[in-house]
């Protein structure tokens, strides 16, 4: 084939360009939450993001990326000449990436995710009509985006309905988190290990059927639980100030300040002698007063503080649990093409019946790592400081929903939007009253985003298309 | 991209509260303002009902702003209908107490002995009421965080419970206070027995709204 250097050399860069946008952009929504709560410090966030995002990448990213490379486009239309195809997910490649970095600079809502299965689809419709695509996948990854959101909302309901049972509505909310904290940590760890033992590490070898897998999951949620129980006894209610109701305080201050205004009365009917001795008194009562001040610090609930500083640590146990979700399946956005494309130039033929390399998988995680440490920090930094509503406890709610059904998608080789998920996920534990105030113009903003997307991702890859057919077709 | 953060609006529970503080301070003027009211010092009950009807002023400022910041689409844990019923019932608290500054300066009113000490046992006793209805609001936050049941649930009933007991108190003060008005309507010019009426309404409207105001809050908790 000619070209085949340039090509491949094109592939790479594009690959990695689009790897780097999702970096740059997605991960920030992801791991912004855990930065919002203060669970994680954003140099932290970073760290946590780049190694669990390459892992989910390498480690669990294969499948998703098999259905957006071969899985949108009608296998019998590229029987020919190979290059067509390969300019066509050269093209994907480039229009998902600049149509994204268009829209993050007019500050768009935009899904990578969308953005790639449009542009594939724009170019087999340009290339072999409306039976190029394979419609009965579109419509099951369209469905896909609907009922992701929904469900990581009945999910993060579910959860924060049963944190309220068990934890804000008891009589003693520390206590109850002690108890509840390991089961929480062994269902994330068991979920976390399974996704990633069952039928998921192929890359290293280590592929196992449901039983062993269930097996491993279990035992490495069992060891983490227990370790967590032993953890959690160790946190002592710091401060053991009785939980002061407010209105005692207010009656504390309003008694002073009777007194002071009495001593005042006394002090203006007095001969000169008493007032001095009254103003001595009146400056002890002022002293009292800001001594009390002091003493009271802030009128929170120590408990429910002490609550979220336990849900500090499971944040960050879900945090990584999202991190490693969304590099599985996002991660598919950039390489499904990429690697559709090297795979077509080393056999010469359109290649639809091999698996994703994990040298390929390794290269997107890696751009999505360096569009973090670029870009994506500083996106993650503007998320973290407008959410800072979410407390750990709700943080961990939605991050667990969202990756419980991220990982799941990804398990049925579906691409999804990390990000819609967890808008979804955040809803539900608003619906279940956690949330001060719910922006809900952002739905409308994810159904624009719909509608925009898919076909700007489209018309972006028919022009690119063109302009590379024009030069290597 | 930025669609995840922008599902975050700004909660208006804090500035709720903020408003209430300032609404506080309205009250608070009144404290003093009866203290100087009882004394007949009636220089200084004008500069009072002055500075209670400039806190008034400022309190509507932040009233604006919590309804300028509340927009359709903002999605809440406590019916918006409602939030927006306490927020005016603040400020209906605020507007009172302004409302009483204004009558005690009309004209100087002077505090017959019979009435003194029951008078400002009245005055107190709304205070406190208030105090105790502010302390509902205080909660809202905590609230917040357990999801609106629960112990914290429990805590506030308690309080409006504590609300509405002493408003019961300042309506049995208010009858004494207004039979002792009706009794002495000899020693009372027409103007001052009219005055009389009116601040003792309008200082017993403030306990009202007091315990309207926790009912309200009351209403948003979770059912058992």
């Amino acid at each position: 084939m000619e070209h085949a250097d340039i090509l491949w050399a094109l592939a790479g860069i594009f690959g990695f360009y689009m790897a780097w946008n999702i970096g740059a952009n997605d991960v920030a929504n992801a791991m912004g939450t855990s930065v919002g709560s203060g669970a994680l410090t954003l140099r932290r966030a970073v760290i946590v993001a780049a190694v669990l995002e390459f892992a989910g990448a390498f480690l669990a990213g294969s499948k998703v990326s098999d259905t957006v490379r071969k899985g949108i486009l009608d296998a019998d239309m590229f029987t020919g000449d190979p290059t067509p195809f390969i300019c066509g997910m050269l093209a994907a490649l480039l229009a998902a990436g600049a149509w994204l970095q268009i829209a993050s600079y007019f500050g768009w809502p935009v899904s990578t995710t969308h953005s790639i299965v449009g542009a594939i689809i724009g170019f087999g419709v340009l290339y072999g009509g409306l039976e190029a695509v394979h419609w009965p996948k579109v419509w099951q990854i369209v469905a896909s985006w609907v009922i992701s959101p929904l469900l990581s909302a009945t999910i993060s309901y579910l959860t924060f309905k049963l944190l309220l049972r068990n934890i804000f509505y008891q009589k003693n909310p520390l206590e109850a988190t002690k108890k509840l904290a390991p089961l929480l940590v062994f269902i994330v760890l068991t979920i976390l290990t399974l996704t990633m033992v069952f039928k998921g590490l192929k890359n290293i070898d280590l592929d196992l059927e449901l039983g062993p897998a269930l097996l491993i999951a279990m035992t490495v949620g069992i060891v983490s639980a227990i370790i967590t129980a032993v953890l959690v006894r160790r946190i002592k209610l710091k401060d053991h100030v009785e939980s002061r109701s407010t209105h005692k305080i207010q009656y504390q201050e309003q008694s002073l300040q009777k007194a002071r205004k009495h001593l005042r009365r006394l002090q203006d009917v007095s001969d000169p002698d008493t007032q001095e001795e009254i103003a001595t008194l009146l400056k002890g009562a002022e002293d009292l007063g800001s001594r009390l001040e002091k003493e009271r610090g802030p009128t929170d609930n120590p408990a429910l503080n002490q609550v979220e500083k336990i849900f500090i640590y499971l944040q960050i146990l879900s945090a990584c649990f999202v991190a490693f979700a969304h590099g599985s399946n996002d991660v598919a956005n950039a390489i499904g093409p990429l690697s559709a494309v090297l795979q077509t130039i080393e056999d010469g033929k359109v290649a639809l019946k091999s698996t994703v390399a994990p040298e390929v998988l390794a290269l997107g995680g890696l751009g999505i790592i360096i569009g973090l440490a670029t870009w994506g920090w500083r996106v993650m930094e503007t998320v973290g400081r407008r959410i800072t509503e979410l407390t750990p406890s709700r943080g961990f709610t939605a991050e667990f929903a969202a990756a419980t059904t991220i990982v799941l998608a990804t398990k049925l080789g579906l691409p999804i939007s990390t990000t819609h998920t967890l808008v979804g996920a955040v809803v539900g534990v608003g619906l279940a009253r956690g949330m001060g105030a719910l922006n809900l113009n952002t739905v409308r903003d994810i159904a624009v985003s719909w509608v925009i997307t898919v076909p700007a991702g489209a018309i972006f890859a028919m022009i690119f298309y063109k302009i590379l057919m024009a030069f290597f077709g | 991209m930025r669609t995840f953060a922008n599902l975050f609006g700004k909660s208006p529970f804090v500035p709720l509260q903020s408003h209430m503080r300032k609404v506080s301070e309205c009250v608070d003027g009144l404290g003093e303002l009866f203290q100087v009211f009882i004394n007949e010092d009636h220089d200084s009950i004008g500069e009072i009902a002055r500075k209670i009807s400039k806190t008034e002023h400022e309190a509507d400022l932040v009233k604006n702003d919590i309804r300028d910041h509340l927009p359709r689409g903002l999605f809440l844990p406590v019916d918006r209908g409602k939030l927006m019923e306490i927020l005016s019932t603040q400020d209906e608290i605020a507007d009172t107490a302004e409302n009483i500054g204004v009558l005690c300066n009309l004209k100087k009113l002077p505090v017959p002995d019979s009435m003194k000490e029951l008078f400002k046992e009245f005055c107190s006793k709304t205070t406190n009421c208030f105090q105790l209805s502010r302390g509902v609001i205080e909660e809202l936050d905590e609230l917040l965080e357990s999801g609106f049941g629960g112990v914290e649930a429990d805590k506030v009933r308690e309080l409006v419970h504590a609300v509405a007991v002493k408003e019961h108190e300042v309506d049995i003060c208010q009858r004494k206070l207004l039979k002792i008005v009706f009794e002495s309507e000899d020693s009372l010019s027409h103007t001052q027995f009219y005055l009389w009426l009116r601040i003792l309404a309008e200082i017993a409207t403030i306990s009202d709204l007091s315990e309207n105001l926790a009912d309200k809050v009351r209403t948003t908790l979770e059912n058992k």
